[in-house]
Order: structure tokens, then C-alpha cells, then sequence
């Protein structure tokens, strides 16, 4: 490559680059002082909320306002992680950003995209052990705290307490054997084959039947300490993919798929679980203001989700992950920034004003205890799995969750038959996803 | 009517009867069957998802997106409830002048571009219209970030000037089918102008656009609806600040952390697609005229 | 490409150009073209020239978009063609796309806009029918075409029951029919093509009807030796215009597998990206996800290269292809 050739790069990339690198605002290094009392600042606050969630952001907001009086909040709803990402390249990024996944996180902190909290942590001796260990990890990258947890969703067991009843079935199963023998026992068949009613449907990707949601109840781990995929080396997989095999192959992958494909939305009142096609699934906490709002005369059950014979230990735990607000790079007034993240991240009452509106679960000790929480036995379920030591979560990583889809990929492979040894099969994906993550950033 | 206002000098027979209305008697009869039946079977395929559309808006959130397509309780609210939602009539100007300015942008850069890369001879000529159409391929959402880039240095994303402005620098896809549609035109009329005298600006003026006219109302209305319905464009824009919303970002603020309420987005959609159906009716008069005069000859 | 690098710089420094003395007529019509192009020169400089360089420059990077990119040469280009299945897939599904999708697209206007040419009564009534769903917004579109071809509970195939198909397609949610069922939304809101091709055909000069009558020509010859030389210049617009929708297409695809896998984001957000067994991940929409989801936005960079660099050759060939086919109009 020649000398002149590379300096031409260069130039074309310093004039890229220009904008992203001359609106440094008040990012980097140390923590930007809390405006004065008397000072008049303006904090703009983007999410992807939209309409009566966007409401109950917005009164929690003006609960800060009204302690801050000299801090104006402007509140723009519908802005996704594609928008918030592109105006910190252009400079124009919003004081607080608040996003629904942690997918982009790790590139948020590793990249400086969000700025490291850390020494805001520290100066304001703000204590993080009265947030859940598992919510820590899934809002900092590598020991950098870019974000804090602003709600969870936790992923437990729902089942159809009258099928259960009707089988003269007493518990929920603890086990991933017992889920097994209450889900073939809860299976109705068609006269044609097709099938009626499925106990539990191993399909991944239906509904939230997703990789990193199943994974904890097998301890099955993303990565090794070194940071290449595990897939090949954690048994946990193994495991998983063939107990979902086994389930798969007792009802028929064919059958399974008409069974899917004639599904109801997620989200509509036809969701299958909704409407008694299926006993038991997993899903997150929400589900129960959608039972409450579209099916009010479901009987159905809450629990922590079975985990493997042989880990028993792990029975009480589930998956955890959540929406993550911080302060991306560029902000212009990153001092009164902290001072609302830290409110709506910390303050009890404003954690249990947001769960009561959102109906999510609030991510402190003293928010989970408050009295003022609005909560059923259902709901509780999943307050005390979030509680539980075994919650786990899946790491970010500086590509996105780009893991998870090369996982979805093999999982349908897998369970499609189209592959014909696990191990060779898991070890390709292993080598599949170290060599997309050596793509990206570091 | 619309369609005398069309100086048609330079073609006088032009616009005159269709060769299908000829041939009268059993044939033509049997003829005019087969093509109202399948018009008619086509309608209804063209219809029913529209339909479906419809019937969604007026659902209940329930409802929507259940298995049930006819809805149980009409909520002939939720028409209401977009507007008091959200400031609709703010982000229908904001489209409005996103689309008007974009498409008068258009014409005014376009045509004579067209026009350029069609019927004048100048060297190079070929390849400048095989850059035309490089320019259609690369794919807008990679092209996004050293743009974005661009205009942020600006400081001009939060308006509607980043969506504005490329349109009055030439659109790419309007240039190639205005020359195609400059193509069709026998070059004969042009050069029997010239011979008379006229520059090129006259030539263009007197003789393409009266001729040209179908093609170039289709190429705007094109470009309008296009800009109508666009939603990259001005949430990565225009997003940042709700003053400058269009309908089409305003389609997708139904949106939550769980779920999206599809009843009022379809209602949504239904009135955004209402101004564009109207001008629609107005604007096929214009690049269908030779219809009216078969109508009276026929 | 380097071609059309050389356009920019052939058009722009006409007026000083220190070359030999060219004739003065050549000289001005080149003016007269500068004049009636100056704002495009201008337009293509800045949204093509300038955003194309930047993504090949970005293609031999390692870059995340948000920090300053690390020189690594071909390497994301290695990655492309030696050890990305996705990316091969996708590439499949949009070269499927453009074969299929181009031809049934471009057939099916032109019949229906010969349709349309031959309705007197009613015409307004069912142009602004045919034109209608071009004028829904995509994410509408596709929901509402998943929700009509649901394979249980959707009319379409409680239809082909009715009528004695006993086991009618999944559409969305099989593999080997989400493509086709992708094609069908996009023949059902083609009007826009429809209504371009119907203006060409009403634009055929009558005198050449009628002296082909004359000549006795039956319909089909007629058809073949008049309608079609006539609008040749405007098929050619509909088939590049049908190759570029195919190679770009994102958003019906990406909502279509998600709603059909009974998940409801909207576009960008997905989930469940290519469902059924990604099927229906086209190749900028897994270029896409690279960039922007999982910040490899050297390697999207590469493919959007690749992908520019095919398209450019297909289109080309297309347009040199049809040209010679269609003769008449095209010739200088």
C-alpha cells in the first residue's frame, strides 16, 4: 500500500470522523457538577415509549421536576436504538437516552457511546449492592458502568391452572423431567394428528421461548472466561438442545410447526397460552397485565421455571433483562443528566410510581419491599425470582446480540433435524460467532 | 374539463381515439365481458386487504390482531383518538410541505436534467445516465451515516431541510423515468422547433412538457406519495423533534415497550392514506387525458 | 464504477476546459446540458460520490461507526466469501427475489394496465383501485397480507378449502413459501408501475394503430410490432426500477417474518430476523443488522460494496441487453 495511497484514506477519514470527534460536550473523564439551584437548565430525554407509557414516564418526570424546579425536562417519545445511535455520531445526542434492550450496551460502553457513570457512582456514594447482581452485569460491559437499570423483566412459568386441575396435577413441575411428563400428559391430539392442545411447545422462537431465556435453568453460559463463545465447551448446551429435541420429536416437528404457524399474535388476546392451546410457557411479568386486560377469566399460575435433574440447586432463579438509561456522549448538560438518572434509578418512590405504570418489575431492594407496590400472587412469582440468588442474565457484547441469532439459526437447524451431530454442530457455532465478533468493535 | 387547457398543437392526434374502441358487434361485446370480469376479479383481490385494514381500525386493542376479522363492537373512536393523541394536524403539514417542496424540487431539477440526458447530443452522454442509475443502487440505509454525518455538521437535523434539500438537487429516480418518458417522444417535433428557431429552454418548455405531460404528472405524483409514505427518511432526520414530525413517524408512536396498538395505527393509516387517495383522483385526469376524449369519440 | 467517476469529472470543468479548440456548436450544446444538469452534478457529488466513497473507504476497516476506524484491508471481504453463511443465504434470497419479483412484477403491471386501457365506464373508479394499495404504508401492507394468508384461521385458505384444496400452502410461515407469498404483497401494491405503464400506453400515437390495422395486423401483432417499440423506453424504467426494489428490498421482509412468527415490532426491530429458518433475510437487511445492530460497520460497508458493485453490473447488462432488443427509442 502506498504512502500517498494511505494518506488520502487518512484525510477522507479525519473528514468523517470530524463531526463525531469535535462534539465531545461533556463526555469522558470525571463527573460533571450538579447545576446550581438557581441555574436554569434543560434535560432532554429520548425513549421508544410511546402514548400511556410515555404518560407514566413523563408524571414520574415531573415528580423530579418538581424537586429540581430548575431543571426543565424535555420528554420525545418513539426514538429507537438506530436514532439514538446515529445522533451521537452526528453529535446531536439527547441529555438521557433510555433504551428497551441491552442488545447495543456493550458497544454503548466499550465505545464511549454512553458515558462511564462510574464516577458519578462514586462521588454521590450511590450504593449498587441494593441492585440484583444479575442487573448489574447486564448494564455494565467489562467492568465499565455505562448505564443504569431503569426496570426489569424477569422470565418465569406460566400454566393453565384448570388443565392442570382436570389432570389432577397439584404443583407446578420443578423439574425439567416433570415439565416434560406434564407436558406430554396435557397433550390433546386430533382425531388427523394435528394437535389440539400442546402441553409446552419446544419450538424455539415462539413467543419468548428464546435461547438466552431458557439457557439460565440449564446454567448453560454465553462465554468462557476468555470471552470466545461456549457453545462447544459449556455441557449445558448439549443438554438443552437435546431435551428440546426430545420434546420436539414426541410431538412431531411438522405437527409442531402448523401448530405455530396457526398461533395467535404475542400480543393479542389470541395469544395460544391466552386462549388454552397451550398448558405451560415461558414468559416474562408483563404477560400478566395483558391476561389482566384481555382474558380477565384465565386460570392460570405462576412459578419459577423448571430447571435440569441434574442442577437442582438452581430451581427459584430465571432470566433477567431490562431497560437500561444513561447518558450518551454529547450530552449537553451531563451534571443535571446524572442527577435524573440517578432519581429515576434509585429513588424508591419514583421506582414504584414507573412499575405500577409500566408493570415491570422496579430493580431495588427498598423499591421490591415498598408497600406502595401494586402487586398479585402472580405478579409476586416473579418479584421473588428476581430476588433469588440464581437470577441470571446474558452478557452484552460489543456486536449486539448477534450470538443469539447465530443461536436461534442452529437451534431451528437442530430441532429441524437438519443437523446431524450436536457436538460438531455446537462447535461450528462456536466458531461462527468468534468469528463474527472478531468483525466489530473491541 | 380538465383536459383543454392541454395545448396539444404540436400533436393534434394524438390524444384522438384508441384503436381498441374500433371493431364493433358480437366481438367486441364478448371482448368488453372478459375485461370487466377480470377488472372486477382483480378489484376484489386489490380490495380485500384493504378491507382488512379497515376493519382493524375500528376494532377494539383487544381485538386487533386476534383471529376474529370482523370487529365485535365497532369503535368508530379510535379515529378521534389519533387526533387527540397526537398533534395530527402539526405532522400533516409538516408532510404536506415535505412532499409539496420535495416534489416541486423535483420537477424544477429533474425535467431539464431528463431532458439533458434524452434529446440533447453533447459527449459523455451515455455515461452520465449510466451514473444516473448508479445512483439509484446504492442502498439508502448504509448511504444514511456518512449523510446523517453530513448534516449533523450542518446543524440542520430536527428540520425538514435534510429531506428537502436532495430533491431539489436532482432526484435520480425521477430523472430516469422522465427520460424514458422524454424517449418515447418522437424526435421530430423537437427538431422541427429547432428548425424554427427555438433554444433548447423553448423546445422544452413549448414542446416536451405539453407532450411529455402524462409522464411527467406520474413522475411527480410518484414522488409525492413517495415522500407521503416515507418513514426512514424523516425519523432519522426529522425524528429528534416533534415539531417537525411527519404522519408516517407519527404512524409508529403507537408503539410501546410490550406491544404496539394496532387498531390505532391502522386507523392512523387509514387517515394518511385518505389525502393521498384524493389527490390521487385529482391528479389521474392529468396523465390519463386521452380517457376523456375516447369517452367523447368513442 | 470508475466510469461513472469519470462522468462527474467529464461533465463538470466544461466551461475551462484546456483541451483543443472544440467547434463552437459542440461547444455550447455542452453548455446547454451543464445548464439543465448543474443541480444535479451537484445532487450526485453529494448523495451518491461522497457516501459511496466514504462505504468503500469504511469496507477495509474494522469500525463500529463510532470511533475512529482501524485499517485491516480485504479482511471483511475475506469474512464475506469464506466464512459467513447468513450473508450467503441472504445473498440467495435476494438473487431469488430479483429473478422472480422482477419478471412477475413487470408482467403483471403491464397486464393490468392493459387492463385498465381498455376500461371506458368506471375507469376512474377502478385505476384508483389497482392504485390504492400502493398507497398504504409498507408495515400496513404486509400485517395486514400475514393476517389474510394466516394458514389456520386467515380467508385465504379457508377460500382454497372451500373450493377443495385440502392442505393449502402456510404461506409466511413455510419456508419454501414465504418468498412467494413476499412476491404476491408486492405484485398486490405494484400500482405505482401499473399506473407509469398505463400512462405510456395511452401515449402511443394513434396513427400507428391505425396504419397497422390497415396493414391488417391481428392483436397480438399489433401488440408485439407497435405497443410494445413504443413503450419500450418506459419497460426499461419498470424492469430496473423492479431489479433495484428486489436487490433493496428490507422492510416488507423483515416485518413480514416478524408478524408472521407472532411477534408484532415494528420494522428495524427484529426479532426474529429471516423467519421462517431465514427465509426471508434478504441481503440488506442482514447488511443492516451488521451495521447498525451489531456495529460491524466495516463489514456492512464490505457488503454494501458487493452488493452496489452487482447491481451496477446486473443493471448495466439490463440496460445494454433490452436496448438492443427494443431498438427504437433507445438509439442516440
Amino acid at each position: 500500500m502506498g504512502s500517498t495511497r494511505r494518506l488520502a484514506l487518512a484525510a477522507v477519514a479525519a473528514g468523517l470522523f470530524a463531526a463525531a470527534c469535535t462534539t465531545g460536550g461533556g463526555g469522558g473523564t470525571g463527573a460533571a457538577p450538579a447545576p446550581r439551584d438557581d441555574e436554569q437548565v434543560t434535560v432532554t430525554v429520548w425513549s421508544n415509549f410511546a402514548d400511556h407509557e410515555l404518560r407514566a414516564l413523563n408524571k414520574t418526570l415531573d415528580g423530579f421536576h418538581a424537586k429540581h424546579p430548575n431543571i426543565t425536562i424535555r420528554s420525545e417519545g418513539s426514538q429507537d436504538d438506530d436514532k439514538i445511535t446515529q445522533s451521537i455520531r452526528g453529535g446531536t445526542a439527547p441529555d438521557v437516552a433510555i433504551s428497551f434492550s441491552t442488545d447495543l450496551l456493550g458497544q454503548y460502553c466499550s465505545s464511549g457511546a454512553w458515558q462511564d457513570l462510574r464516577p458519578y457512582l462514586d462521588r454521590d456514594k450511590v450504593d449498587l449492592g441494593q441492585i440484583p447482581q444479575a442487573v448489574r452485569d447486564y448494564t455494565e460491559y467489562r467492568g465499565t458502568r455505562c448505564a443504569m437499570p431503569l426496570l426489569a423483566d424477569v422470565y418465569g412459568l406460566y400454566y393453565n391452572k384448570e388443565m392442570f386441575a382436570k389432570a389432577g396435577i397439584t404443583s407446578p413441575p420443578r423439574t425439567l423431567s416433570e415439565l416434560t411428563e406434564v407436558a406430554k400428559r396435557l397433550t390433546v391430539f386430533n382425531p388427523d394428528g394435528s394437535i389440539q392442545v400442546a402441553g409446552f411447545v419446544p419450538t424455539i422462537n415462539f413467543y419468548n421461548h428464546r435461547p438466552q431465556m431458557l439457557a439460565p435453568h440449564w446454567n448453560a453460559q454465553w462465554q468462557k472466561p476468555d470471552g470466545g463463545s461456549a457453545m462447544a465447551s459449556d455441557p449445558g448446551w448439549k443438554e438443552m438442545f437435546t431435551w428440546l429435541k426430545e420434546l420436539t420429536d414426541f410431538y412431531g416437528k411438522d405437527r409442531l410447526a402448523s401448530f405455530t404457524a396457526a398461533a395467535g399474535q404475542q400480543y393479542s388476546a389470541d395469544n395460544a397460552f391466552q386462549q388454552g392451546r397451550v398448558a405451560m410457557m415461558l414468559d416474562g411479568e408483563y404477560r400478566t397485565a395483558f391476561i389482566a386486560q384481555q382474558t380477565p377469566n384465565l386460570a392460570y399460575g405462576t412459578a419459577p421455571f423448571p430447571v435440569a435433574d441434574s442442577r437442582q440447586e438452581l430451581y427459584g432463579g430465571g432470566y433477567t433483562t431490562g431497560t437500561i438509561i444513561g447518558i450518551p456522549r454529547g450530552a449537553k448538560n451531563p451534571g443535571a443528566a446524572w442527577e435524573l438518572v440517578k432519581y429515576l434509578t434509585t429513588d424508591t418512590d419514583a421506582l414504584v410510581e414507573l412499575s405500577n405504570g409500566l408493570r415491570n418489575i422496579p430493580t431495588t431492594k427498598a423499591a421490591l419491599d415498598s408497600p406502595k407496590l401494586q402487586a398479585d400472587d402472580n405478579f409476586r412469582t416473579f418479584m421473588r425470582i428476581f430476588s433469588s440468588p440464581r437470577l441470571a442474565t446474558s452478557p452484552s457484547a460489543p456486536n449486539g446480540a448477534s450470538y443469539v441469532k447465530f443461536t436461534e439459526d442452529f437451534a431451528s437447524r437442530w430441532l429441524g433435524g437438519e443437523v446431524p451431530n450436536l457436538d460438531e454442530g455446537l462447535a461450528a457455532l462456536a466458531k461462527q460467532i468468534d468469528d463474527n465478533a472478531a468483525l466489530g468493535g473491541k | 374539463m380538465t383536459t383543454l387547457d392541454t395545448p396539444l398543437d404540436a400533436s393534434p392526434s394524438r390524444a384522438a381515439s384508441r384503436p381498441r374502441a374500433a371493431g364493433p358487434g358480437a366481438r367486441s361485446a364478448l371482448h368488453w365481458i372478459a375485461v370487466h370480469s377480470l377488472a372486477l376479479a382483480l378489484t376484489l383481490m386489490f380490495l380485500l386487504p384493504l378491507v382488512f385494514i379497515a376493519l382493524t381500525a375500528v376494532m377494539s386493542d383487544q381485538q386487533a390482531l386476534t383471529s376474529q376479522l370482523w370487529p365485535r363492537e365497532w369503535h368508530w373512536e379510535n379515529f378521534a383518538h389519533v387526533f387527540t393523541r397526537s398533534p395530527m394536524l402539526s405532522y400533516f403539514g409538516n408532510s404536506l410541505l415535505y412532499s409539496g417542496l420535495a416534489t416541486v424540487g423535483m420537477l424544477l431539477s429533474s425535467v431539464p436534467a431528463a431532458y439533458a440526458l434524452a434529446r440533447l447530443r453533447w459527449r459523455g452522454r451515455n455515461l452520465a445516465f449510466f451514473a444516473v442509475v448508479a445512483a439509484m443502487l446504492l442502498p439508502p440505509q448504509v448511504v444514511a451515516v456518512p449523510l446523517y454525518l453530513l448534516w449533523a455538521q450542518l446543524g440542520l437535523t430536527g428540520t425538514l431541510w435534510p429531506l428537502v434539500v436532495p430533491y431539489l438537487l436532482g432526484d435520480f429516480f425521477s430523472i430516469f423515468l422522465l427520460r424514458q418518458f422524454f424517449l418515447t417522444i418522437p424526435e421530430d417535433y423537437a427538431d422541427a422547433a429547432r428548425v424554427d428557431g427555438c433554444s433548447e429552454l423553448q423546445v422544452l418548455w413549448r414542446v416536451i412538457l405539453p407532450m411529455a405531460r402524462p409522464g411527467i404528472a406520474a413522475a411527480a405524483l410518484f414522488c409525492f406519495l413517495y415522500t407521503w409514505n416515507d418513514y426512514f427518511g424523516p425519523l432519522l432526520y426529522a425524528g429528534e423533534r416533534p415539531e417537525s414530525w411527519t404522519l408516517s413517524v407519527a404512524l409508529a408512536s403507537f408503539r410501546g415497550l410490550h406491544h404496539v396498538e394496532w387498531n390505532l395505527t391502522m386507523a392512523a393509516t387509514v387517515l394518511v392514506m385518505l389525502p393521498a387517495v384524493v389527490l390521487f383522483l385529482f391528479a389521474q385526469k392529468s396523465f390519463v387525458k386521452g380517457i376523456t376524449f375516447t369517452g367523447v369519440k368513442g | 464504477m470508475s466510469s461513472t467517476m469519470t462522468t462527474t469529472v467529464d461533465r463538470a470543468p466544461a466551461p475551462a476546459d484546456p483541451g483543443p479548440p472544440v467547434p463552437r456548436r459542440r461547444r455550447r450544446r455542452r453548455l446547454v446540458a451543464l445548464g439543465f444538469l448543474a443541480p444535479a452534478v451537484l445532487g450526485f457529488g453529494l448523495f451518491f460520490a461522497y457516501p459511496l466513497v466514504a462505504t468503500v473507504f469504511f469496507s477495509f476497516t474494522r469500525s463500529d461507526g463510532l470511533n475512529p476506524p482501524e485499517w485491516v484491508g480485504p479482511r471483511n471481504y475475506v469474512h464475506l466469501v469464506t466464512s459467513d453463511p447468513v450473508a450467503h443465504t441472504a445473498a440467495a434470497n435476494t438473487l431469488w427475489l430479483v429473478v422472480v419479483l422482477t419478471v412477475l412484477r413487470v408482467v403483471f403491471a403491464l397486464g393490468v394496465a392493459s387492463v385498465l386501457a381498455r376500461i371506458r365506464r368506471g375507469a376512474g373508479f377502478f385505476r384508483t383501485v389497482f392504485y390504492l394499495p400502493a398507497l398504504a404504508p409498507p408495515v400496513a401492507a404486509t400485517l395486514a397480507f400475514v393476517f389474510l394468508f394466516n394458514p389456520g384461521t386467515g380467508p385465504v385458505n379457508a377460500g382454497l378449502r372451500a373450493i377443495g384444496i385440502d392442505s393449502p400452502p402456510g404461506w409466511f410461515t413455510d419456508p419454501a413459501w414465504a418468498k412467494p407469498s413476499l412476491t404476491l404483497l408486492m405484485l398486490w401494491c405494484s400500482g405505482e408501475l401499473t399506473i407509469i405503464i398505463l400512462a405510456a400506453l395511452l401515449d402511443v400515437p394513434t396513427e400507428l394503430y391505425e396504419a397497422a390495422a390497415l396493414d391488417g395486423a391481428g392483436a397480438w401483432s399489433r401488440f408485439r410490432h407497435v405497443t410494445l417499440p413504443s413503450i419500450a423506453p418506459v419497460l426499461l424504467f419498470g424492469v430496473v426500477n423492479s431489479v433495484i426494489l428486489a436487490l433493496q428490498f428490507f422492510t416488507q421482509a423483515v416485518v413480514g417474518g416478524s408478524v408472521a412468527s407472532g411477534g408484532a415490532e415494528m420494522a428495524g426491530h427484529s426479532k426474529n430476523l429471516g423467519w421462517p429458518g431465514n427465509s426471508t433475510l434478504t441481503f440488506p437487511a442482514w447488511l443492516y443488522q451488521q451495521g447498525f445492530r451489531y456495529f460491524n460497520m466495516g463489514y456492512a460497508a464490505a457488503m454494501c460494496t458487493v452488493l452496489f458493485l452487482v447491481s451496477f453490473a446486473c443493471t448495466v447488462v439490463l440496460i445494454r441487453r433490452l436496448r438492443s432488443a427494443a431498438g427504437t427509442g433507445e438509439a442516440r
